[in-house]
């Protein structure tokens, strides 16, 4: 019945909106891009952001201010620069530096991701931690912990549940933001879709199709998410 | 003398909160430490144990430790010094990602490195002793405060303290559940364990303290045996103070 309706809807003799061949064929290329680029940039440069992220929130709250400076100055130069022109200086700029800095596509988008990750989040990891009351580092100190068994053993799974929401957010923003890899070479998802268009001139139908996978994609990541935050309710009084 | 302190001193910024004070505990003393807000008498005993870092003073142990905070003392220092206190807090800070099982546990088996199955064995004692057999594997915010602050008390005795602190213990507490966490504190004393009670609780300060500290200003303007400071001081800021607590209206 869709399918139907959607065929008779045609504009001024122009071909059908909905190509339903080209559609199940371009789904395999762009699927492809996805598991083997969009989702691994996704998950690598989350999961090294958040190592960044962590360091920096830590060295942000150390009384060093030699750390906290340096920590503070990454944070503003990445929040203040385009991603976009943070993929560019690392894939296009650096290799004028010369041979040792010519880098593949795909770390050189891992790179820029996991520092734009880290910059964010580093943010929202600094609130989680100072939002848990300084008695827990008190009563960690009395029963005889040092600081790093108190920051990983009493503070940063109290803080973990209170950042779940917000990390999910940047996780979710970055599997969007990975589209931008297509302009340095990354042949993901989006760049796919790009590149059935120019032979195609489908614009419409393939951009909107590669739009109705992020989508999926996103709509599963905030199921999870909604799982994991349940399971860390458990000590939370309701 | 388990501890001797001498020469105290503290200040945040330009307040002095402890001017020069000075305190021995013998062991198995308890002394109860009172005085109007604001004296400075929290600041001590969280000195006691470096939660406050004191700006000058020393304390001396039984076994030689000594401390002298005029130097700074090293981190390790710091830590030798914690491992023999313990401490209950006025608002209990239980880990609350931890059952009450797992917040008694922890101190042994992370900072002593005690075997799990012999610390889980003298957890559920210490839990049975303060009378939460039934609830040791609740999670903090299923528990009323009292409950909660018996969790605190067994939490501190786990690591085997030589010293046990209490911040006002009870002040936080309903009226109602103020006896359960006393009665766990009395039964301590009885057992011979050295204590240290900050606590507006003159009735209990009577019938268990060994002695008694007044601190008013920063400074111990009187002390003495329970009865006393608290029936006959003779300091007009003692009796003031007293009088205050004792018919509040």
């Amino acid at each position: 019945m869709a399918k139907m309706f959607l065929n008779e809807l045609i504009i001024n003799n122009a071909a059908p909106i909905v190509d339903w061949d080209l559609f199940w064929s371009s789904l395999g290329p762009m699927i492809e891009g996805g598991i083997k680029n969009t989702i691994p940039l996704t998950l690598i440069s989350f999961a090294c952001g958040l190592v960044i992220a962590v360091l920096t929130a830590l060295a942000r709250i150390s009384t060093s201010k030699i750390l906290a400076g340096i920590a503070r100055v990454y944070v503003s130069a990445i929040r203040g620069t385009p991603l976009l022109v943070q993929l560019f200086i690392i894939f296009y700029g650096l290799p004028n530096l010369g041979n040792a800095f010519v880098l593949d596509p795909f770390p050189s988008a891992c790179i820029a991701f996991s520092l734009n990750v880290g910059a964010y989040a580093s943010e929202i990891i600094r609130a989680s931690i100072l939002s848990v009351p300084k008695g827990q580092w008190e009563a960690g100190y009395t029963i005889g912990m040092t600081y790093r068994q108190t920051l990983f053993r009493i503070i940063l799974p109290q803080a973990t549940r209170v950042s779940i929401p917000p990390l999910s957010n940047s996780f979710i923003s970055l599997v969007k933001d990975t589209s931008l890899a297509s302009q340095i070479l990354v042949v993901e998802l989006f760049r796919r879709s790009q590149e059935i268009a120019a032979r195609t001139y489908d614009f419409l139908q393939l951009y909107l199709t590669a739009a109705l996978l992020y989508w999926i994609i996103c709509f599963i990541l905030s199921i999870i998410q909604g799982r994991i935050e349940k399971r860390l309710d458990r000590y939370v009084a309701k | 003398m388990l501890i001797s302190v001498k020469n105290l001193h503290k200040s945040f910024g330009d307040l002095d909160v402890l001017r020069g004070v000075d305190l021995e505990i013998p062991k198995g003393n308890v002394v109860a430490i009172i005085g109007p807000s604001g004296s400075g008498k929290t600041t001590f005993l969280r000195c006691l144990n470096a939660l406050e870092m004191p700006n000058k003073g020393t304390f001396s142990f039984s076994d030689g430790f000594e401390l002298d905070f005029a130097r700074s003392p090293k981190k390790e220092e710091i830590l030798k010094l914690r491992r023999k206190s313990g401490m209950v807090f006025q608002s209990y800070n239980l880990f609350p990602h931890k059952t009450a099982l797992e917040n008694v546990m922890e101190g042994p088996v992370i900072v002593q490195r005690k075997k799990k199955e012999e610390v889980r064995v003298k957890a559920e004692e210490l839990l049975k002793k303060v009378g939460l057999a039934e609830k040791m594997h609740l999670y903090p915010h299923q528990l009323s405060g009292g409950q909660q602050q018996r969790v605190g008390i067994a939490r501190a005795l786990a690591i085997e303290p030589e010293l046990m602190l209490f911040d006002e213990p009870t002040s936080a507490l309903d009226p109602e559940l103020v006896g359960e966490v006393l009665s766990v504190m009395r039964e301590l004393a009885k057992e011979g364990q050295t204590m240290a009670v900050v606590t507006h609780e003159l009735k209990f300060a009577e019938d268990v303290a060994d002695h008694v500290m007044f601190i008013d200003g920063g400074v111990i303007v009187e002390q003495g045996p329970p009865e006393e400071i608290l029936k006959s001081p003779k300091e007009a800021r003692t009796k003031q103070f007293l009088d205050r607590v004792l018919n509040p209206s």
